[in-house]
């Protein structure tokens, strides 16, 4: 027994360290060329210059959601709106969360139209990819399929970022999942889309040296309260950054 | 089944009440002493040790009850018990959704609004409540109990199955189980986008496989031919899952894992209870079995004492947990995450966990010896 505690403290004191790590944003990082989305928003600068409003749906599966997190205001998506309030007094932000889980390009094409047209945005957060990756869809119909759904958006009148896919145990696994990144950053190119390059950023936390436990929930796949709010945190800079820049 | 209902098995709610304590330290997001449960040292965590015992108590206390007075008066107990459940849920939503008012007002008023939006409350709140009273709308850790209010709804009709054809049940539990998990079947919940986060039609499985058990009680020695080899592959795969759960905060551990492996096993899901899951709590339930037997003599140790009292009432116990969760949570924000503020609200919860639980105890003993006395006054 008394055997038992001994190996039960050094085990603690083993693993102190990996727990002391700190909760606190300044952990929360990214090279600056990461966070540059390639797009200036045209709309978006126009809804705030002449409405003072902005409104902006994020559409994706269960990032998009919050699953899991331990509160939904630390979704990225509300993180974005208190994020956008602080930033740009006197315009009126709304953000509008449209995630289901489990859903990919395939389904959220398909309620694109219904989602733009019951609250028109002038900006949508377009997270996607990682169901994708993990069904081994095909990767000329992802293309096709992003594609069309960007274009149907942006002829009903608003801009889009897309989000890409998350640095997680299981999709990191795959062996493809940089295919569906890839695709997804030559996409947003052609149509003139702004990227959020969500992969790259958390891979340079994880080859910085920050474990998984510190951003991913233990289930391997999704974001926990430190990951959501951290990316809420640098999407917003990066946004900001696309509406403020030249 | 007759045996292990005559004698009360303190394993249970000494367990029961270790859950207990590891949900509590568990849903403080940013706790040291968090260390010191399950979920870090394998894939299964507080949860399945919860549904599990409930599943094996839910046998224990109405089995007899269904043979001495028959099937119906069980099943009123059956649901009376589910009836203070959902009272208990709805006590301890308002009881939650309290605390963070409170909070917010006592900070200050801006921050109410975006602190009311933590719960979900903000933008309909007639809607939340109607959806919360029908279970689908829950706050942050609060959805443990509709899970088990769902699996002990339909108890009533397990009951008469599982003691006569327990294996019967146990089978019929793991088709639902795996039906579920390939057609991705979930209860909706609200804001409707969402699904509930333990699915009930996945979780049953731990409940029944321990009302099983229950009902198989000395029965499962027929186990024990298979000792030695059940032993080394429960220890291989503890040992395994703690190598990958500790690779999860120690990158260079987590570089030595070959891709194919982490191909078989992310996601590990835990809404529909991954099957690594499932298997990791039967390894420890079946290491658990062999060395601490019913009636290991340091079961009685006086050091446990508040673990059992904590497991004897827990539904109380419960609740109160995850307020004080909630408690600890602001406690340790507000001190920057310092690790003393850590420890000293992780302890400061667990004593009061366990005053609340000697308390109830107290008028339990109360109550049952002042009943006879009632009665005799009665006549």
């Amino acid at each position: 027994m008394r055997i038992l505690f001994l190996w039960l403290g050094v085990v603690a004191a083993f693993l102190v360290p990996a727990s002391a790590s700190p909760q606190s944003m300044t952990a929360c990082r990214a090279k600056p060329e990461l966070l540059k989305i390639g797009s200036t928003l045209p709309v978006a600068r126009k809804a705030m210059a002449e409405r003072k409003h902005l409104r902006i749906i994020a559409l994706g599966s269960s990032t998009t959601v919050g699953y899991g997190v331990s509160s939904p205001a630390y979704a990225y998506p509300m993180q974005l709106r208190i994020g956008l309030e602080k930033a740009l007094p006197g315009i009126e932000i709304e953000v509008i969360n449209r995630g289901i889980g489990g859903q990919d390009v395939e389904e959220m094409a398909a309620r694109m139209r219904v989602e733009m047209m019951s609250h028109p945005p002038s900006l949508v957060i377009w997270q996607t990819g990682t169901n994708a990756a993990m069904r081994h869809m095909p990767l000329d119909l992802f293309e096709q399929r992003l594609r069309d759904g960007i274009k149907l958006g942006q002829s009903l009148g608003a801009d889009f970022v897309l989000m890409s896919l998350q640095y997680a145990p299981a999709v990191v696994a795959l062996s493809d999942e940089e295919v569906y990144e890839r695709i997804m950053a030559k996409v947003a190119t052609d149509v003139g889309a702004g990227l959020f390059r969500r992969y790259d950023i958390m891979r340079g936390w994880y080859d910085d040296g920050m474990p998984y436990a510190q951003f991913v929930q233990l289930d391997g796949l999704h974001l926990n309260d430190f990951g959501q709010k951290c990316i809420g945190k640098l999407l917003t800079q990066s946004i900001l950054g696309a509406l403020t820049g030249p | 089944m007759a045996a292990a209902a005559s004698v009360r098995d303190i394993r249970l709610d000494l367990f029961r009440g270790l859950a207990l304590w590891f949900i509590f330290l568990d849903h403080i997001p940013t706790n040291i002493v968090s260390w010191l449960t399950v979920r870090n040292y394998g894939f299964s965590d507080a949860t399945e040790i919860f549904v599990y015992i409930s599943g094996y108590t839910a046998v224990i206390a109405y089995s007899r009850m269904m043979a001495r007075d028959g099937w119906t008066r069980a099943a009123a107990r059956i649901y009376r018990r589910v009836w203070q459940l959902y009272v208990a849920h709805i006590l301890l939503f308002v009881a939650f959704s309290a605390q963070i008012a409170f909070v917010s007002i006592a900070r200050d008023t801006p921050a109410l609004i975006e602190e009311m939006e933590l719960l979900g409350l903000g933008q309909n709140p007639y809607r939340a409540i109607l959806e919360a009273a029908l279970l689908k709308f829950r706050p942050v850790n609060l959805d443990v109990l509709p899970l088990y209010i769902v699996l002990l709804a339909a108890f009533p009709f397990v009951l008469p199955v599982v003691v006569r054809w327990p294996l019967a049940v146990i089978a019929a539990s793991l088709v639902l189980y795996a039906v579920t998990c390939r057609y991705n079947w979930s209860l909706p919940a609200y804001p409707d986008e969402k699904v509930w986060y333990f699915n009930p039609m996945a979780w049953q499985v731990v409940f029944h496989v321990g009302a099983a058990c229950a009902v198989l009680g000395p029965r499962l020695a027929w186990l024990d031919r298979f000792r030695l080899p059940l032993t080394v592959l429960a220890v291989a795969f503890l040992v395994f899952s703690a190598f990958i759960a500790l690779s999860w905060h120690y990158n260079p551990l987590e570089r030595l894992i070959p891709a194919w492996v982490s191909r078989q096993i992310y996601p590990i899901d835990k809404t529909n209870i991954d099957i690594l899951r499932f298997v990791h709590f039967l390894a420890i339930a079946w290491l658990v079995r062999l060395l601490v037997p019913i009636d290991a003599p340091f079961l009685k140790w006086p050091v446990w004492q508040p673990l059992r009292r904590c497991g004897e009432a827990s539904l109380l116990i419960f609740c109160i947990g995850t307020f004080l969760a909630l408690s600890g949570q602001v406690i340790v924000g507000q001190h920057e995450d310092s690790i003393l503020s850590q420890i000293v609200v992780s302890i400061a919860g667990i004593a009061i966990m366990s005053s609340a639980a000697y308390v109830a105890a107290w008028f339990k003993a109360g109550e049952t010896a002042g009943a006879p006395r009632a009665a005799r006054a009665a006549k």
